[in-house]
């Protein structure tokens, strides 16, 4: 054997390990997964189906931009709860920059969102209702405002019922429904149709629906936290069109939701959230594709019920994060407030508590009870934002927020403390990094007490002098 | 278990590879150099002698001085078990700042247009001011309350002083620096970050506080060592000598409760406890009543407890005698 065969022989084995490396353990694209249902005979190839959470998905988007420019409460309603009629796709829309492939929400899934929302009460929002009547009521409200925007009571509807719809509707769905119970072993089992006359599982099926819900691109995986944000946000049409085909198609190539979210993180390099969900979404399909249409072992079972938790907790930890970081704008939009009254200003601070609230309230939806903890969530937030009683935006007099509703359905008011408020965005803060673990920390107020104590190091050396 | 022996050891390799660390390899080759220079000049001796007398077997090798290797893997051991459970300096620095929140004394924010390096600076000298005289006032504390005493014995019970002798402490009294670290950086921390902002620094070199590798690198292992490095008497009126603190551990009870501070003398000066360093040879140690103090490591653990305990229950069979520190 000679030198150069054996220099050969390196190259190979190098070639292949790096191509094994870029690889991984194997998939990292979401589909196509063959069909395995028994004594199937049609012309079906793939099994991965999602597209009615895909439309829910549109509708949402839609909803959000509908309150956004006072489409009028009966149009805004069709993106709630569906209609027979076109709904046009209000975003994404197509533009040059970023094509996409459908215009009409119906085209894609003829669905609704108010069918899936949570029904389990939501004690942070006034008036004691389930999460599906509040975003009802806060859809109602939204019409009666110009733009959603309703500064008396420090309101921006737009980012309540967007925010709240994305946990009480889509995480709730995949958390506390196709990732919960549908895991079960009698239920929507592996060696049956989802339902009657369909092509794939019943496993398989409930696990896609779960990774509708989660919003990501079914190619996300293999992409950058930053080339997954600007696809979100329309700016990268070259990293969202998987296939080539000169269009984004909005059923697998693009980013929604809370999937968005996680990039948005991860694009601070500290957290993985994105690639760890979507992949534990892939891995989990991939053992269910290999069971091959028999009913799942129970060991089977056990790694796709390891994988949702991952998915869930990783999902959670997302939505914390958000409530970190928008506890922290509120602070930082009061601190500019407390020195004097700037309508601007204010808006800003109207639509980040609305962020906050919305993102807080879907801590509530999962499977599991938050308990004390939601209380305290709740505790802190309260029902509203800290505003002016002389005029809102002048949080220097008369100070109150919202703490209720009275019969007639208006708000009331209790008076309010500024000071108070930021400290408990403070607090909240502070507890969503005891509870939750947030490690990327957006807009961390306490950042300065960490950083100086981290300098200062700890005095456990115990040196007696 | 493997995974404790490697906090534990971690933790003992940072003891002596951390600038951060007082017994960091960097200050004691810079404890050594002076040392050495100092021997050589004020003794007029060669360098070989000067070496022979640091290393003097009769003080590393003594029995004191195997206590003091005892004392410090126990005390490392037990550190870092309780570490987890420790309060820290971010609880604290996070309570107070939250109850910064709602005084209105001093707005949040009210100085942060300041400049970086004079925000700096104030927070670097503030924070270095405030914890020599924290760690004055503890000691002085140590020494003035009887049931404190009991524990602080455990740091005079040492009759060879090494730079190993720095750590020589009761697990209870290293708890109470602890909790005096904890609260002067929580304190220090949560008000300069009220004042002046989340930009407040730390003047550091190397990621040590200026101040700190300053007192270290100039020899402040030497305090804890035979070395009787003396200042003029003008400097001793400010800073501490390693001398001065040498007395602080004399067994001639002309020189109890002297000497408290650590890098400054002022606290020592305002509170009348100022003794300048002498030409005296000193012995170190507790005073001849206390012989069985040292009897064992054992007791010297234990015994605190009991005495401590006795004293705070007035439960005293037979008064103290002889040349105890009575107080
Ligand atoms: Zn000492
Ligand atoms: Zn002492």
């Amino acid at each position: 054997m000679s030198k150069l065969t054996i220099l050969a022989g390196f190259v190979l084995v190098g070639l292949m390990s790096t191509s094994a490396m870029a690889d991984g353990h194997g998939n990292h694209v979401y589909g196509p997964f063959p069909v395995t249902l028994k004594g199937y005979s049609g012309d079906k190839t793939n099994s991965v189906s999602y597209s009615g959470q895909v439309g829910r998905q549109l509708l949402h988007n839609s909803l959000k931009k509908a309150i956004g420019k006072n489409a009028g409460l009966d149009t805004i309603n069709s993106y709630f709860n569906g209609s027979d009629e076109e709904l046009p796709i209000l975003d994404p829309v197509s533009s040059e920059k970023f094509m996409v492939d459908h215009s009409n929400v119906n085209d894609i899934s003829k669905t609704n969102l108010s069918g899936k929302a949570y029904k389990g009460d939501i004690s942070g929002w006034p008036g004691g209702m389930s999460g599906k009547e509040v975003l009802a009521s806060m859809i109602a409200r939204s019409s009666e405002v110009d733009g959603g925007y309703d500064a008396t009571h420090g309101y921006d509807y737009a980012q309540l019922v967007s925010k709240f719809a994305m946990g009480g509707i889509f995480y709730h769905q995949a958390c506390d429904n196709y990732l919960d119970e549908k895991l079960e072993a009698n239920n929507k089992p592996n060696n049956k149709p989802y339902k009657d006359g369909a092509y794939y599982t019943g496993k398989e099926h409930s696990w896609d629906e779960a990774f509708g819900y989660w919003g990501a691109a079914a190619h996300g995986a293999t992409l950058s936290p930053e080339q997954n944000y600007n696809i979100a946000k329309k700016k990268d049409m070259v990293s969202a069109d998987a296939n080539s085909d000169g269009v984004v198609n909005l059923k697998s190539e693009m980013n929604y939701a809370h999937a968005y979210y996680a990039s948005a993180f991860d694009k601070g390099g500290k957290t993985k959230y994105y690639k760890t969900i979507t992949q534990a979404f892939i891995d989990g399909r991939q053992v269910i594709a290999d069971a091959k249409g028999e009913a799942l072992s129970d060991a089977e079972r056990n790694t796709i019920m390891g994988k949702a938790r991952v998915i869930c907790s990783n999902w959670e930890k997302v939505i914390a994060e958000a409530v970190f970081k928008y506890a922290g704008s509120v602070y930082g939009d009061l601190e500019k407030l407390k020195g004097g009254g700037d309508a601007k200003a204010y808006r800003k601070y109207v639509k980040h508590w609305g962020e906050l609230k919305g993102f807080a309230l879907s801590l509530h939806t999962s499977h599991q009870n938050l308990g004390e903890l939601g209380r305290k969530i709740d505790g802190l937030i309260k029902f509203g934002p800290v505003v002016g009683g002389v005029s809102p935006s002048q949080i220097s007099m008369n100070t109150r927020r919202v703490d209720g509703v009275d019969e007639a359905g208006n708000f009331t008011f209790q008076d309010a403390s500024v000071d108070e408020y930021m400290l408990y965005m403070l607090r909240l803060q502070k507890l969503m990094e005891d509870e939750f673990g947030v490690v990327a920390k957006n807009n961390d107020k306490l950042a300065g007490i960490s950083n100086l104590a981290e300098k200062l190091g700890s005095g456990e050396s115990v040196e007696n002098d | 278990m493997p995974e404790i022996i490697e906090l534990i050891f971690s933790d003992l390799s940072a003891q002596f590879l951390s600038p951060r660390k007082r017994l960091f390899v960097g200050y004691l080759a810079c404890a050594f150099c002076i040392a050495v220079l100092w021997v050589c000049v004020v003794n007029r001796t060669s360098l070989k002698t000067a070496i022979a007398m640091i290393f003097a077997p009769a003080i590393w090798l003594s029995r004191s001085s195997l206590f003091d290797v005892i004392c410090f893997l126990i005390n490392r051991l037990l550190f870092s078990l309780l570490r987890p459970v420790l309060l820290t300096q971010i609880t604290v620095a996070t309570l107070v700042y939250q109850l910064l929140h709602l005084q209105v004394l001093m707005p949040i924010g009210a100085l942060e247009h300041v400049n970086y390096w004079i925000a700096a600076a104030t927070f670097t000298v503030f924070y270095f001011i405030f914890d020599d005289f924290s760690r004055f006032g503890v000691h002085y504390l140590m020494h003035r309350v009887p049931a404190l005493w009991e524990f602080h014995k455990f740091h005079h019970s040492a009759e060879t002083l090494t730079p190993l002798t720095v750590t020589r402490t009761h697990p209870i009294e290293g708890l109470m620096f602890l909790i005096r670290t904890a609260a002067v950086q929580g304190l220090t921390i949560a008000l300069f970050v009220g004042l002046f902002g989340s930009k407040v620094d730390l003047i550091t070199i190397y990621g040590v506080s200026i101040f700190g590798l300053i007192f270290h690198s100039l020899g402040s292992n030497l305090r804890h060592s035979h070395i009787a490095i003396r200042y003029p008497a003008a400097l001793e009126q400010i800073f501490i000598s390693p001398a001065q603190h040498q007395l602080h551990h004399s067994r001639d009870p002309r020189h109890y409760d002297r000497n408290f501070g650590v890098v400054l003398s002022i606290w020592d000066q305002l509170l009348g406890s100022f003794h300048p360093s002498t030409d005296e040879e000193i012995s170190y140690g507790l005073g001849p009543a206390e012989a069985g103090f040292t009897k064992s490591v054992w007791s010297m653990y234990w015994l605190p407890f009991v005495a401590s305990f006795r004293r705070l229950t007035r439960f005293r069979p037979r008064p103290p005698k002889g040349f105890e520190r009575l107080r």
